[in-house]
């Protein structure tokens, strides 16, 4: 079907997301802040959880809050990411397909973005993931070739560098929200790291 | 204390070799092959391959004949664990429900038990776990809150009741736990919104959705004081609040 583009700071912050949580199942939702219609550029990522993925009450709640935030900055959501714990597996769950129904509801060419445990190792180099679209009812894994990630290899050094250096605590997810409301699940702070990271002051692009 | 393999000289092989022979003959030495099993499973684990099954059972049954009740327990848990890595629920499930036969008292492992339904979506077993830490250990707001998650995402009006007295009884145990109190809001709303609801339910539900978003309010208001960070997500939190009306 379409091209996907996934952006620098959408990855870091999925892939630090799983670093984060290395046995547990993480999740979150990929954002997009360009208008509907033609390749799905997700430029964002929103992370979500790491404890408890398919029970309802606090899913709910995020996607709602996540609605609200999008509206109020001209964002939509255009896809949902999973981690497993369990590494050897990187195929979508039923709470995983479940919550990427919902978002096809409301957006016609969402995508299913699994991030594959076993192929992150610190040399590794194609981008661990594995993208899924909807064809009819089913989601169907997408063809490799129409997933772009500009400047792959920049990404990936930001990201490890993020790692390296700590920084990767400053992630926020939603239950980390809930625990303490005081931190920032939008993650400006994180956001504006990566930005510079990947800022051409810093010989990346 | 020197290792078994110190003080006798022998290699990693050689013990499990022996420990297959102990089965084999049926020999009920348990506190030998208490001293080699353990070794064995401190140390080389890893090289055992697929008989490391066998002599996590063999050395937890002569653990327990010694009395070493840790033993026993730390065999099982690494067993548990590894089958949880492994993504052999349904084993690791069946061995904690064996484990639990004996050792009933055990909050870690109800836990860990009900963590592996909620994975499997089996929330009514889920339920029954997270019941049997509540009725142990009354006070801990964390149980009731999970439990009134569980309820919520089982779905139907009398789960949904279910659901809003137990995050309504987390929230008593402990009034800053957010998630007890968006799930109050969430389920009170549901009930009131919901057409099988007579009018003096519907009232009641909103007052308690409406004492919710009282408390969220305010809990996003003290926490936006401090830091200018968090103001997005204040912000997002009034909007679905006033969004959602209460017809």
């Amino acid at each position: 079907m379409g091209e996907v583009e996934l952006s620098c700071l959408a990855y870091v912050k999925m892939y630090l997301h799983a670093c984060l949580f290395p046995r547990c199942s993480v999740n979150g939702l990929l954002l997009s802040s360009s208008p509907a219609g033609g390749a799905v550029c997700v430029t964002d990522c929103v992370p979500l959880l790491h404890t408890h993925l398919p029970l309802a009450p606090i899913t709910q709640l995020a996607l709602t809050q996540v609605d609200v935030w999008c509206a109020q900055t001209q964002q939509r959501i255009v896809g949902y990411y999973q981690a497993n714990a369990c590494v050897s597996d990187s195929s979508p769950t039923p709470c995983a397909l479940k919550i990427a129904d919902k978002i096809a509801e409301q957006c016609n060419n969402a995508v299913l973005l699994m991030i594959d445990g076993g192929k992150m190792s610190p040399d590794y180099r194609v981008p661990p993931i594995v993208m899924y679209e909807r064809k009819d009812t089913r989601w169907t894994l997408k063809d490799k070739h129409t997933i772009m990630l500009q400047q792959w290899e920049e990404t990936r050094d930001i990201a490890s560098q993020l790692l390296d250096s700590g920084d990767h605590s400053l992630l926020v997810d939603f239950d980390s929200h809930l625990d303490d409301i005081t931190r920032d699940w939008t993650n400006q702070k994180l956001n504006a790291k990566i930005a510079e990271l990947a800022s051409p002051a810093n010989g990346n692009v | 204390m020197a290792s078994v393999s110190e003080m006798y000289d022998v290699t990693w092989e050689e013990m499990r070799d022996k420990l297959r022979k102990w089965r084999e003959d049926n020999h009920r030495n348990s506190e030998q092959i208490v001293d080699v099993g353990e070794e064995l499973i401190n140390e080389h684990a890893s090289k055992l391959g697929d008989d490391i099954w066998i002599i996590y059972e063999q050395v937890m049954i002569a653990a327990l004949d010694c009395s070493r009740d840790d033993l026993a327990w730390a065999a099982r848990k690494r067993k548990i664990s590894i089958l949880k890595a492994q993504g052999k629920s349904a084993e690791a499930i069946r061995e904690l429900n064996e484990y639990l036969e004996q050792f009933v008292g055990d909050q870690e492992a109800w836990h860990e038990l009900s963590e592996l339904y909620i994975n499997e979506h089996d929330y009514g077993k889920a339920a029954f776990c997270l019941e049997e830490l509540m009725m142990t250990n009354p006070h801990n707001h964390l149980y009731c809150e999970q439990y009134a998650e569980v309820k919520y995402t089982q779905g139907g009006l009398e789960n949904l009741e279910l659901s809003r007295k137990y995050f309504a009884q987390a929230l008593k145990l402990n009034n800053r736990n957010m998630r007890a109190l968006f799930g109050l809001y969430m389920s009170a709303s549901h009930i009131a919104a919901s057409p099988k609801v007579n009018a003096t339910v519907k009232k009641a539900n909103v007052k308690y959705a409406t004492w919710a978003t009282n408390q969220i309010n305010r809990a996003y208001q003290l926490a936006g004081r401090g830091t200018k960070e968090n103001k997005c997500s204040v912000k997002a939190v009034e909007e679905m609040l006033e969004s959602i009306t209460m017809s």
